[in-house]
């Protein structure tokens, strides 16, 4: 979106701080694809319907695409880029791959961080809380049989 | 394209500042789930947007004497997990954890459900039938309190001025011999706009015997409403099969006097008897309706 008169943004993104001058009317979406080059964050059906655009907001899994950027003000992001380090993928991107997660990947990047928060705050969830974090994320491929194995996998290892 | 303007206050004095300010193209901020995807849309164009996120003093859930009252910023998941609004206020509790997705309910607000309207709104169901009260803050420093149904026009309209704001919404304690339940259907199971709602309250006495009711329904016409003909049927009377017979019937009637040749009247009328059920079940538990009891 364009809007005109820049406001400055301060927020932690993937543990790096940012001050940025973004419009007032883009959204938290547009400023991670467009300015920090995060395009593991989807833009799918811009409506908080398919949870593509799936980001954790201060430990929260939130649609990037409702929330509007200056409300990231002082917040702490994660994004799928953030999930590795060191050059290794995190346990749970591993677990995707082992158990076959993942299909076209669209939907990937926006599962990963539903059930990334999911784990950053119940290390042991049942399978109804599995399906119930990633409510909101759509995925035409896989069926969710193999995203709910591989979050489970990741809780039994 | 226009200059879109952001104020972003810290605290209720800056907010009053905003609020003196605003005007018929200023537009409040919740979690924005209704109005960011608007504006994206191109649906709404505001010329000043007044983010409430920043707002401490609206993120609390606190309890008072004779009531509990809810911040404008306390999400949806917030309220929902709070271990005295489920045990206290059920009907809300189920309200609120059956609204969009996780992502949805991590930013969405009680105040924003109001302010968007919406005819299908889940959380307003609930609150009627609890009695909430909203605490009001305007742009000359005034607080004041008014009914939900108040803030309320229908079909996806606010009866609110563009220099008030909800800062609170505020429900009174029921006492311990009442119970609550709400129940939704969608088109499906989960991350569903409801095609109907409905919020309970029942006070039962010793001998098992209804002795207060209220019945609230959504999504049948432009705003939720109360449904008093479905008191009456509850009123003075024990809860099973019989009574949930009765009370199907009644709503039936209700769905009938509520959407006359509607397209969907004829899918709801019989789609509230299985909401009746589910309803009865939350509030009374299965034997009820199931066996002898
Ligand atoms: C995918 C998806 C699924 C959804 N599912 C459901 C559902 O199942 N049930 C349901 O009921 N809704 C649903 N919604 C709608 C929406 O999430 C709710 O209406 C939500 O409660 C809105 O809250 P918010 O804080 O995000 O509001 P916002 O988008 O911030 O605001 C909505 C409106 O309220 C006004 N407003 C906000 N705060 C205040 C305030 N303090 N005082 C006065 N006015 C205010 C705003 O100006 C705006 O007009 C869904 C939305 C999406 C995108």
């Amino acid at each position: 979106m364009e809007g005109g008169n820049q406001v400055e943004l301060n927020m932690i993104v993937n543990g790096k701080k940012h001050n940025i001058d973004i419009n007032p009317s883009d959204r938290l979406l547009d400023v991670l694809r467009d300015q920090l080059g995060l395009t593991s964050v989807k833009e799918g059906c811009g409506e908080g319907e398919c949870g593509a655009c799936t980001v954790i907001m201060n430990g929260d899994a939130v649609n990037s695409c409702t929330v509007l950027a200056i409300q990231a003000r002082n917040k702490e992001i994660i994004t799928t880029e953030g999930l590795e380090k060191n050059g290794e993928l995190d346990e749970l991107q591993k677990s995707f791959i082992r158990n076959g997660a993942i299909q076209c990947g669209f939907c990937t990047p926006g599962m990963l961080m539903s059930c990334k928060a999911l784990l950053m705050k119940n290390p042991y969830p049942k399978e109804e809380e599995i399906r119930r974090a990633i409510e909101g994320n759509l995925c035409r491929c896989t069926g969710y049989t193999n995203i709910v194995k591989a979050v489970k996998d990741v809780v039994i290892r | 394209m226009q200059m879109m303007k952001i104020e972003t206050p810290n605290n209720l004095d800056e907010l009053i500042n905003c609020l003196k300010n605003a005007d018929s193209s200023s537009c409040l901020l919740g979690g924005g789930t209704d109005l960011i995807i608007n504006i994206n849309n191109k649906k709404l164009y505001p010329n000043t947007i007044i983010d409430l996120s920043g707002v401490n003093e609206l993120k609390e859930i606190k309890k008072n004497g004779s009531s509990i009252s809810i911040g404008a910023g306390v999400t949806l998941t917030e309220v929902c997990e709070n271990s005295f609004v489920k045990e206290k206020f059920p009907a809300l509790a189920q309200a609120t954890s059956q609204v969009g997705s996780t992502q949805i309910r991590n930013r969405a607000t009680i105040a924003g459900n109001i302010g968007n309207s919406s005819p299908c709104a889940d959380t307003v169901v609930p609150l009627m039938a609890l009695n909430a009260k909203l605490k009001m803050l305007n742009g000359n420093g005034e607080y004041y309190h008014i009914p939900v149904d108040k803030a309320i026009k229908g079909s996806g309209k606010k009866n609110l001025k563009p220099n008030e704001a909800i800062i609170e919404i505020v429900i009174p304690y029921l006492k311990d011999t009442c119970s609550s339940a709400f129940y939704k259907i969608g088109s499906r199971k989960a991350v569903t706009i409801s095609k109907l709602n409905g919020a309970v309250v029942v006070d039962i006495n010793l001998n098992n015997t209804i002795v207060n009711a209220k019945v609230f329904l959504g999504s049948l016409g432009p705003k939720a409403f109360r449904s008093i003909m479905a008191e009456k049927v509850l009123m003075n009377k024990k809860p099973n099969k019989e009574l949930l017979s009765e009370f199907q019937n009644i709503l039936m009637k209700q769905v009938d006097e509520a959407i006359p040749g509607r397209g969907s009247q004829l899918y709801k009328r019989h789609a509230i008897k299985g909401m009746c059920e589910e309803l009865f079940i939350r509030l009374f538990g299965e034997s009820c309706i199931r066996g002898e009891i």
